[in-house]
């Protein structure tokens, strides 16, 4: 039953949104150094494992830290949370040592309240992290087949030690993995925000106490923002306001497999509306970015194999002809007119010469999001009608680099950042034509 | 001699005087309503149009997607001026049916009392299709969104027949708010809608069983394809 009580003396009152069984736990367990969240929903499968190595991790790198493992759950119907709290840690054989903690590693399970989401899930984490005065909060994706001890010390020694606020992943992929970070998010983070944080919305991060507590203010949790829109908003809200950002390498990032092409609008809607929503809440702080950094990096580099990757390039293509055809009276609201003889254009082009130029494709994404500013079109709308052209610019990434290795595919990221960078002045001419007027209604996050 | 003078010239000349007085306050105050209304209902428009840009009417819309509707019958500059347009037409409709009230004939008095009866009717079915446009619209670019990101090859006609469907419960309930022809319009529509949906069924399952065969097909095979793809967007 969720309710509002008093803290202990120094904390503020406890989020009205955790469940009473919670709020004794967390007065029973006091305070901790390092909080360790893992979100679920039915990953009775892979979750088990999950648990293993992130407590196998905290004994071995932080055996004098408190440290508190909470399962953020949506009402898994497989028995997950029960996988959570029976998972036994088998210290001896995994780490090769007796296990000398001075306080055990408690664990707790609980369902999250609020819109059925990740972010909602993350809600809780904060704020247990928040009500245990948690020096460090990492939190990991409960469907991660490659996580290993080590991933506890990267994310969370930079905040423990030197101070750092956040820390996102680095991680080895297949080159056709993760297209929305390649294609969208991870250039538009660094033309807009100037950090070069490779993995965005990776999922798997590291943040410290009070950036935690900054989270929780925030005024976002009906919104996209409590679901699949967390990791973006997370990652782009600690740059925005300042905190210090690094990224750790933590090698390859494998999941348990899903049917992947399962509601492809609403998530690419929710991560790409948050994105473009932000835009507004920092568009003060991205109009006066200029160029982009690296961050700092922790970890040693290695290579890694990644799994094979099927891709239905076919299906992409014709995805997206069918959305320049059908979609042309939207495209027409929210689009140049340039722009949109460029895709008509692409669409001419026979399967195998299929391409879509990196200029055109920034220029539709940075159109959209001026449309999405100036609210020409319904905001569900606008990024449902995206998905046909992104899907098309994802099979003409993967035509253009089926024969290229890592670093090749890497080198021609790059270059798409670089377009990002360079046509900035585009996105703020797009953004521009009503900002007077429009500026001082930018929403609050 | 001076009674034919009286009959033949004073007396008509008393009557036209006496009816003058009856009439020409009349006339004179339908001229003063007609000014002052006018002047009433201009106020009204610049005032409305004040008031729909502060609440930023445009923007809202735009995204109803009905800004489109209002740019193409290229009568109003904006929604907003079309807002405005409205509001001034409605305290004209009031000013005149004032303006009618004052004339001293029954007729125009009967006719304003049974018009003033009929304007919620009225005001309720304009409301309806209103409405009916706009959730019309709404709901024909959501399916449309949503055929084309499922990749249906029918997806405009789905969405063009959503909103024709919806558009023509909007025109019949308006019409039976305006009590016109309401068990028959009724009766058309039960079986105007009933038609179109088994004339869908049999044209798709019989006439084109070809192309429903193949479409099933493709869809199928398309969900196959799917689930054999094993990449994150994210």
């Amino acid at each position: 039953m969720p309710q509002r009580l008093r803290a202990s003396p120094g904390k503020e009152t406890v989020e009205n949104f955790l469940p009473s069984h919670l709020i004794e736990r967390l007065a029973q367990i006091g305070e901790a150094d390092i909080v360790v969240g893992i979100p679920s929903y039915n990953n009775a499968r892979t979750i088990g494992h999950v648990v293993r190595a992130c407590s196998a991790g905290l004994a071995k790198y932080f055996p004098h830290r408190r440290s508190v493992l909470i399962n953020s759950d949506g009402g898994s119907k497989d028995g997950t949370p029960e996988v959570v709290l029976r998972t036994e840690l088998e210290a001896e054989s995994l780490l090769l040592v007796a296990p000398q903690r001075l306080h055990p590693i408690q664990r707790i399970s609980t369902a999250y309240h609020g819109v059925p989401g990740k972010g909602s899930a993350f809600r809780t984490i904060f704020a247990v992290a928040r009500q245990l005065n948690a020096k460090a909060c990492i939190v990991v994706d409960a469907d991660l087949r490659s996580i290993a001890p080590h991933w506890m010390d990267l994310l969370a020694s930079p905040i423990l030690d030197r101070e750092f606020d956040f820390i996102a992943p680095y991680y080895l992929r297949h080159k056709y993995d993760g297209t929305i970070t390649n294609g969208i998010i991870y250039p538009m983070t660094r033309a807009l925000f100037g950090k070069r944080v490779r993995q965005p919305i990776g999922g798997d991060f590291g943040f410290s106490g009070r950036l935690a507590a900054r989270y929780l203010e925030k005024n976002v949790w009906e919104t996209d923002v409590a679901r699949f829109g967390i990791d973006i908003w997370m990652t782009l809200t600690a740059i925005a306001e300042g905190f210090r950002i690094g990224q750790s390498y933590l090698g390859a990032k494998l999941h348990d497999a899903k049917d992947p092409g399962a509601d492809l609008t609403s998530m690419f809607r929710q991560v790409v509306g948050s994105m473009f929503g932000l835009l507004e809440t920092y568009e003060e702080i991205w109009k006066n970015v200029h160029s982009s950094e690296p961050v700092p990096m922790f970890g040693l580099p290695f290579d890694v194999g990644v799994e094979p990757i099927h891709v239905n390039v076919e299906r992409m293509i014709k995805a997206y002809c069918q959305g320049v055809r059908d979609l042309q009276e939207i495209y027409a609201q929210v689009l140049e007119q340039e722009t949109r003889e460029g895709l008509l254009a692409c669409s001419r082009l026979s399967p195998t010469e299929f391409r879509m130029p990196d200029e055109l494709w920034v220029h539709v994404v940075y159109e959209f999001a001026a449309a999405y500013h100036r609210r020409k079109l319904d905001r569900q709308h606008l990024m449902e009608s995206l998905v046909p052209l992104y899907l098309g610019r994802t099979a003409s990434f993967v035509l253009e680099v089926q024969e290229a290795d890592a670093a090749q595919v890497e080198e021609r990221i790059e270059q798409l950042c670089a377009v990002f960078e360079a046509e900035k002045p585009y996105l703020r001419k797009h953004w521009g034509v009503e900002a007077g007027k429009e500026s001082s209604h930018a929403n609050p996050a | 001699m001076q009674t034919l003078l009286e009959k033949a010239f004073v007396e008509p000349f008393q009557r036209l005087a006496e009816q003058l007085a009856a009439v020409v306050p009349a006339l004179v105050s339908l001229v003063v309503i007609l000014l002052v209304g006018g002047a009433l209902a201009y106020a009204t428009r610049r005032l409305v149009q004040r008031l729909l840009q502060m609440v930023r009417f445009d923007q809202f819309v735009a995204e109803s997607g009905l800004a489109g509707t209002i740019e193409r019958a290229r009568l109003f500059r904006s929604p907003s001026d079309f807002g405005a347009r409205l509001a001034q037409g409605a305290v004209w409709v009031f000013v005149i049916l004032f303006a009618l009230m004052a004339m001293p004939s029954e007729m125009t008095q009967s006719l304003v009392v049974r018009f003033v009866n009929y304007i919620p009717d009225l005001l309720a079915a304009a409301l309806v299709l209103l409405l009916g446009t706009i959730i019309s619209k709404f709901l024909a670019r959501s399916t449309l969104l949503a055929a084309v990101n499922a990749q249906w090859p029918a997806a405009r006609l789905i969405a063009g027949t959503v909103r024709v469907l919806v558009m023509l419960l909007a025109v019949v309930m308006a019409l039976e708010q305006l009590r016109i022809g309401q068990s028959a319009l009724l009766l058309t529509f039960a079986i105007l809608f009933g038609g179109i949906v088994l004339a869908a069924a049999i044209a798709f399952g019989y006439g084109a069983r070809d192309l429903a065969r193949e479409w099933l097909q493709t869809k199928l095979r398309s969900r196959e394809q799917e689930t054999e793809e094993t990449f994150h967007h994210l």
